[in-house]
């Protein structure tokens, strides 16, 4: 088990569409309140 | 089953067994073996995730499921979208600095061989049982509704993995995971369509979810607290976060899918691409199951849905109480067929009494239904002492196998075989690798060539998956054997999960604290499964969090100790 040579390069890699993964974070974060509110909409429309 | 259905199913199974081993031959190390020279893309990783998790069980009992109890198993999955952020932020990054093969590698840097001895055996006896369960639990339904030979289903599932995992280890594993997904996903939404398609002509697919949630079917999310329901939001979002946080980051059958990508961030999107479908693709399945359901408020169910199980108790004294039970359950379906065409038409007209009326009518029917049902397992139950009482497992597949033209049962069919295909080959290769590198390479035999390695990862791969087809074989000779290996994996899993926890968040406490806290943590659990009655869903929270509290207390104690030493 070695320490990579290509750390530095990898923790570097980009995400697509955003500028940092924060911004992935938060879209996969941001798409599970949008599916909780859209499944509670549909909850009480067919209540 | 049809000639049609036959050429779909074996040309879909051939295609995707000859294809894996085609694609991943010529393996020449276990880097490349175990680790598919670290080449997978994010989409591959994120389809081989998916695919690892989706086992066969996943298509035949969750529409069932949503049948008798509606969607709000969705919310299960709630806490899995956080887990995967919380496992890109923290745990993929350490995984690739220390370029491991097997996520119990890293518990050696972080603590010691012992420690990452202990973890990766534990996991090989819990992950091991599992592998049998993979392939016994779809071969039983399989069997029981197509009348084909246990053990021989047992063993077409088992060999067609074997051949292609033992070929091309982890790469065939994840390149034939691509396609098993395309066929399950569009199996399902073939599925998702004909049942629409087969309603009345007369109701709409509008009509359908109004009348499914006129009926409670339409349940998705439930922000009511109740420590005693198991699926609600709170549940969902703290136990399932628990759950996934245990099974992405430290199952190796989990880890191993990402592990194989060509960079951090390959990994780390292949997992985010689970936290953004994972959901929705439970949603689309419970819906099927909901539209099931509504199919059958105009297509008269069978009385219960392993017909089988109810066919054996003609043979006996009690055929004439079924009989009449048969009857009762005919008259009360025809009179729930027009009280469910009424509320079609008050839903439509929009008058609340009406709708009201025609709901409590339904329910009033719905209830007697139920106590037919209930009145049907139990005399099932006293017939035939052996048999299995719960039949949602059977609720979708019998619909399949009923409804569905000829070519698409075969598709179907190969949508469960390739779920159990695709779930028991990353436990194979899983359970080789862990085998191997923790094991053999680390504490056996150190020194020999990649040659020597890559044949010994490809011999462990298929002895597990012999092992798992014999445990498979004999698995129907045990009573609640699905549950005893539940058992056993909560037994070890929360040990597991508190060891790598310790690992990732507590710098504080090193290898022999952590080392002693998993043997007490262990002992405890034993205690609490043979002496007290502790639901063993809990034993995952008390190993884990025992883990923690006692390495804590035992590295405060060896400081001291080592600081008197000191002094002295």
């Amino acid at each position: 088990m070695k320490e990579s040579d290509h750390t530095t390069k990898d923790n570097l890699d980009k995400p697509p569409f955003f500028k940092s993964w924060r911004g992935m974070y938060w879209l996969v974060l941001g798409n599970l309140a949008f599916l909780i509110i859209l499944f509670y909409i549909i909850t009480k429309l067919y209540e | 089953m049809r000639l049609l259905d036959w050429i779909v199913l074996l040309g879909t199974l051939g295609f995707i067994v000859i294809y894996g081993v085609w694609k991943t031959r010529g393996s020449k190390d276990i880097e490349g073996y175990l680790k598919g020279d670290n080449s997978m893309k994010w989409w591959t990783i994120g389809l081989s995730i998916m695919a690892t998790q989706a086992s066969a069980i996943t298509f035949l009992s969750t529409p069932g499921q949503a049948y008798e109890d509606g969607m709000r198993f969705v919310q299960f999955y709630f806490g899995l979208p956080i887990a995967m952020v919380i496992i890109s932020v923290t745990v993929i990054p350490i995984f690739y600095r220390l370029k491991v093969y097997t996520a119990y590698e890293y518990l050696e840097s972080r603590f010691d061989l012992k420690t990452r001895s202990l973890a990766a055996f534990l996991f090989l006896v819990q992950r091991g049982l599992a592998a049998g369960i993979t392939i016994y639990a779809p071969a039983i339904i399989l069997s029981t509704i197509l009348g084909w030979n246990l053990t021989a289903t047992n063993l077409i599932i088992g060999t067609l993995v074997i051949v292609y995992t033992v070929s091309g280890g982890t790469k065939a594993v994840s390149v034939t995971q691509k396609q098993q997904m395309a066929v399950m996903m569009g199996g399902m939404l073939v599925a998702g369509f004909m049942v629409v398609r087969y309603l009345p002509e007369d109701v709409s697919f509008g009509d359908a979810v109004a009348v499914a949630g006129k009926m409670g079917k339409m349940n998705v999310v439930d922000f009511s607290f109740d420590w005693n329901d198991r699926y609600n939001f709170w549940s969902g979002l703290t136990g399932g976060l628990f759950l996934s946080l245990s099974y992405f980051g430290t199952d190796q059958s989990q880890v191993a899918r990402y592990l194989g990508g060509s960079s951090v961030a390959e990994s780390r999107l292949g997992l985010l691409f689970n936290g953004l479908l994972k959901i929705p693709m439970q949603f689309m399945i419970l819906f099927i199951g909901v539209m099931v359901f509504v199919f059958y408020q105009f297509n008269q169910p069978p009385l219960f849905f392993n017909e089988a199980a109810k066919n054996k108790v003609y043979a006996t004294e009690y055929a004439p109480e079924l009989e009449a039970l048969e009857s009762q359950h005919t008259q009360l379906f025809n009179q729930k067929q027009e009280a469910v065409k009424g509320l079609v038409s008050a839903l439509r007209t929009d008058d609340e009494a009406a709708i009201d009326a025609a709901q409590a009518k339904v329910q009033t029917i719905t209830d007697a239904s139920k106590e037919i049902r209930t009145d049907v397992k139990a005399l099932i139950s006293k017939a035939t002492p052996d048999a299995e009482t719960k039949d949602t497992d059977y609720v979708f597949i019998s619909f399949v196998m009923k409804y569905l033209p000829a070519g698409l049962v075969g598709l179907l069919l190969a949508v469960i075989f390739s779920a159990a295909m695709s779930s028991t080959a990353s436990e194979l290769n899983a359970l080789a690798s862990t085998t191997v590198v923790d094991i053999y390479k680390r504490s056996v035999n150190q020194n020999d060539n990649a040659f020597h390695y890559l044949k010994a990862s490809k011999i462990f791969t298929a002895a597990w998956g012999l092992l798992a087809i014999i445990f498979a074989t004999y698995a129907s000779l045990l009573d609640n054997l699905i549950q005893a290996v539940n058992i056993i994996g909560s037994i070890f899993y929360g040990t597991i999960l508190g060891i790598f926890l310790v690992a990732f968040y507590f710098k504080y406490i090193k290898g022999n604290a952590v080392f002693m806290a998993a043997l007490v943590a262990e002992a405890i659990v034993l205690y609490c499964h043979f002496y007290t009655d502790i639901a063993f869903l809990w034993f995952n929270v008390i190993g884990c969090v025992a883990v923690i509290v006692f390495g804590l207390i035992f590295q405060v104690l060896l400081n001291q100790r080592k600081r008197e030493k000191q002094a002295a």
